[in-house]
């Protein structure tokens, strides 16, 4: 199997593409196959020139922590629940997620989700109690992962400076329909943040990992 | 204004944060991810509680009971108690700060039965509640976070406490971004870094957790507790990545456990413990697993598709996806797996080490738990101890002695600098492979003087060559300058199992099968200029 990886040393450094070649099963999944790779005796290129050791984030290795996102074959995942089996041909193209900064090779910054979560003020302050009612929509909402991925394919995200994206969304959903002391402001956050700017391509339902229901936190967002 | 460091931001560090913030502190959180990625996002069982909803017959004195009797009677009493009284109240503190429990018609928090428990008494949210209580806190945080009381740095991690005199004056953070080492000072530290999955390799749990800082601590002085106290979940399935956990829930609606013999299904647990051997508590299962020598399989096809798809949706999910397996038409082989760490970090009950102004809290520290661990009650214990800790702190002596601290930087900076400059490409990696098998093998889950010995020594030659060996500098700094600690940590969790000459809880001797009275009581290990020394906390100084 041939495995293309996107490539860069450091934030302020130019990225490169790099070929590796190697024999992995079909069961392993893309997260497993790095790993592989990585720990060969010495790292060489399909040039047989030295490589050093590829970069990438893992945590779980389970599809639960959101560390491993990447784009591969174009898509964007997490590298531990995309397996070899399910790959068409053989070569695996594999570059960072492209909406947030590169640390190190498929290393991002995605420290932007945070910040504008943060910036907005979204928490709950004083509870008011949730409607039983919403517990399936609560529970699915409160499984984002922060992985990026939603951000990702989505047309109307950039850099994250004004429309935040999917995941804010369902964020401001999670406290809207519980607080009594932000449900206003959060309202107008999401309205300034998020409707303006949402054309409604719903890419961002498609791909996430957690099968969160977007539509329906926006649908309930946009009636506030 | 207090400044509390808190390493780590899982559900532990995230309790004590938000606890100190409240109390008007000022907190810096260092993880090098965020909480998102921390091993509290697997759990997924339960939080055990007696509520007011709970079921007739049930106590607080019966939770106090079963966990002091799950631990083998060596846990502190007074810790137990404070940890199960305020219970109730964490569940509602997590409540109102937003996790999503699973609840019953009457608007009550369910509640599921887990081993060694009497009663239903585990709160739980869907199959993730780890992930609810993690994204209840996230948010709490934030809170704080906007207003600057909660400082969060990421891309860091811990290198070393500053230590003067017994007395702790902040870490040495290790700077990502940077790649440099940068000392901040505070009033106390916190220590909420987990597990120490990395001396085994693959475990059910996150790669995150590796041991580094117990490990460095107790070369700083620290002293560790009960570090030969590891769980083994019986039933894990094997992938190419990983240990993956196939819960309980599995054997709770009746699976039932088997080998193959001569073409015939023999099913050892319920031969041995009759009907409900299947659901006999998480070690016992686990030894009986390796005994067989066999590979085990766990059936539950006979629930029917409809009934599994219903009450087992995650575990037909996961079999599915990493290996192909249809639960409603085929058994799943597991095999059991390092889960949980009952030792590390010694605390006295305010969660305080033997250093002034250094806590530890969640499951890097060593307290409620004894020789084994309840399932559901090491969420309680990761939020019960960052509350404990925040209280303790608050009414600690503020630390404001001035203190050079040029020489520990310049020390990090030059042992950071022969790593970098390394042109070898020798990985660290080799080195914590070795480690892993040696643990697997050595440190197992039926041990004995022997193999523990060639366990130590094995340990004892890596460590040797640790410092000698020029590692591949291409790997993160990270992994470089954490190996010898963790090298660290492996031989005094074997020098630990082989000081316990007898059987109880996790760990089990086959040449000492029983348990004696006269250790009865937790194994506290130190170390002081490379001789480490274990002793029997028989005074019980650790526990008031
Ligand atoms: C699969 C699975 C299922 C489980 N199910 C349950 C359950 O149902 N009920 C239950 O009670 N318990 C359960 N547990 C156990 C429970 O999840 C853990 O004990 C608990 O979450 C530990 O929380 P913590 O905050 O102490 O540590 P963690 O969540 O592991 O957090 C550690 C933090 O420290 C940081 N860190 C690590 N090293 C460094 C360093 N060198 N420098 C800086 N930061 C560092 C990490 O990045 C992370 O932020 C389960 C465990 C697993 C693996
Ligand atoms: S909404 Fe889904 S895709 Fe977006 S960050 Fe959350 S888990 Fe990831
Ligand atoms: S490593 Fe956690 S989602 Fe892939």
């Amino acid at each position: 199997m041939r495995i293309k990886i996107l490539r860069q040393m450091s934030p302020v450094t130019e990225p490169y593409w790099q070929e590796f070649e190697g024999d992995f099963a079909k069961d392993q999944s893309v997260a497993g196959m790095l790993d592989e790779l990585n720990y060969k005796d010495d790292l060489f290129d399909v040039n047989g020139d030295p490589a050093p050791r590829i970069q990438w984030e893992c945590s779980c290795l389970q599809g639960m922590c959101g560390a491993c996102a990447m784009v591969i074959n174009g898509r964007p995942a997490l590298a531990c629940e995309v397996f070899l089996r399910d790959i068409k041909g053989d070569t695996v193209v594999i570059e960072p997620l492209k909406k947030f900064a590169t640390i190190s090779d498929l290393v991002v910054d995605r420290g932007i989700i945070h910040q504008n979560l943060k910036k907005a003020n979204v928490y709950i302050g004083e509870y008011e109690g949730a409607d039983p009612k919403e517990y399936d929509h609560m529970y699915a909402a409160g499984k984002c992962l922060k992985c990026g991925l939603c951000l990702e394919v989505c047309p109307n995200y950039s850099d994250g400076s004004s429309f935040y994206g999917a995941a804010f969304a369902n964020d401001c959903f999670l406290i809207a329909s519980r607080s009594k002391s932000r449900k206003k402001a959060i309202t107008k956050s999401y309205q300034k943040n998020f409707e303006q700017g949402c054309s409604k391509a719903l890419s961002c339902v498609d791909v996430c990992p957690m099968k969160i229901p977007t539509l329906a936190s926006i649908a309930k967002m946009n009636r506030r | 204004m207090k400044h509390v460091l808190v390493i780590g931001s899982g559900i532990a560090g995230l309790s004590c944060a938000i606890n100190c913030a409240q109390k008007g502190m000022q907190v810096t959180m260092v993880s090098p991810f965020p909480s998102e990625r921390a091993q509290s996002v697997l759990a997924a069982g339960g939080i055990n509680a007696v509520t007011a909803s709970c079921e007739v017959g049930d106590s607080v004195d019966s939770h106090i009971d079963d966990t002091l009797k799950g631990g083998c009677d060596i846990a502190g009493k007074e810790a137990v108690r404070g940890l199960c009284e305020s219970a109730p109240d964490i569940i509602d503190w997590l409540k109102k700060n937003g996790t999503v429990f699973t609840t019953d018609a009457d608007g009550n928090v369910s509640k599921r039965a887990f081993g060694g428990q009497s009663y239903r008494r585990s709160c739980f949210c869907g199959a993730s509640t780890g992930k609810q209580i993690v994204t209840a806190l996230v948010m709490e945080a934030r809170g704080f976070e906007g207003t600057g009381r909660i400082k969060r740095r990421l891309w860091a991690d811990f290198y070393s406490a500053l230590i003067k005199d017994g007395e702790c004056f902040g870490a040495v953070l290790y700077n990502e971004a940077t790649r440099k080492p940068e000392a901040i000072t505070a009033d106390c530290v916190v220590i909420a870094t987990g597990g120490q999955n990395a001396l085994f390799g693959k475990t059910t749990g996150s790669t995150q957790c590796d041991g580094y800082v117990a490990g460095k601590l107790l070369t700083q002085g620290v002293e560790l507790k009960n570090l030969e106290f590891i769980q083994y979940h019986p039933t894990t399935i094997e992938t190419a990545q990983k240990r993956m956990l196939i819960s309980e829930a599995v054997r709770g609606e009746g699976g039932r456990l088997y080998i193959e013999e001569n073409g015939r299904r023999v099913y050892f647990m319920e031969d041995k413990y009759g009907e409900r051997g299947n659901l006999m508590p998480r070690d016992i299962v686990s030894r009986c697993i390796e005994e067989t020598g066999k590979q085990v399989y766990l059936d539950i096809t006979f629930l029917g598709k409809e009934k599994i798809l219903q009450k087992l949706p995650e575990v037909y999910e996961l079999c599915k996806k990493y290996r192909g397996i249809d639960i409603t038409k085929e058994s799943i082989p597991v095999t059991p797996s390092v889960h949980f760490f009952m030792g590390g970090i010694a605390v006295k009950n305010n969660h305080e080490t033997n250093i002034k102004n250094l806590y530890a809290i969640g499951e890097c520290a060593s307290i409620y738990h004894g020789a084994n661990r309840l399932g559901g009650n090491s969420l309680l214990a990761a939020i019960y101890g960052g509350k404990v800790a925040a209280n303790s702190i608050e009414q600690a002596e503020s630390n404001d002695t001035p203190n050079d601290w040029s020489k520990e930087l310049k020390e990090a900076e030059e042992k950071l600098r022969s790593l970098k400059g390394s042109k070898s490409p020798y990985p660290v990696k080799y080195i914590r492979d070795m480690l892993a098998e040696t643990m697997q093998e050595d440190l197992g889950i039926v041990r004995d003087a022997d193999k523990l010995q060639k366990g130590i020594d094995d340990v004892s030659f890596y460590l040797s060559v640790a410092d000698k060996i020029r590692f591949d500098s291409s790997e993160m700094a990270y992994f470089g300058y954490s190996l010898k600690d963790i090298l660290t940590l492996a031989k005094a969790t074997l020098l630990c199992a082989l000081s316990r000459k007898e059987s109880r809880g996790a760990h089990y001797r086959s040449d000492c099968p029983a348990a004696s009275d006269a250790y009865k009581a937790a194994t506290i290990i130190r170390y002081d200029n490379g001789e480490f020394t274990t002793y029997l906390d028989t005074e019980d100084k650790y526990e008031n």
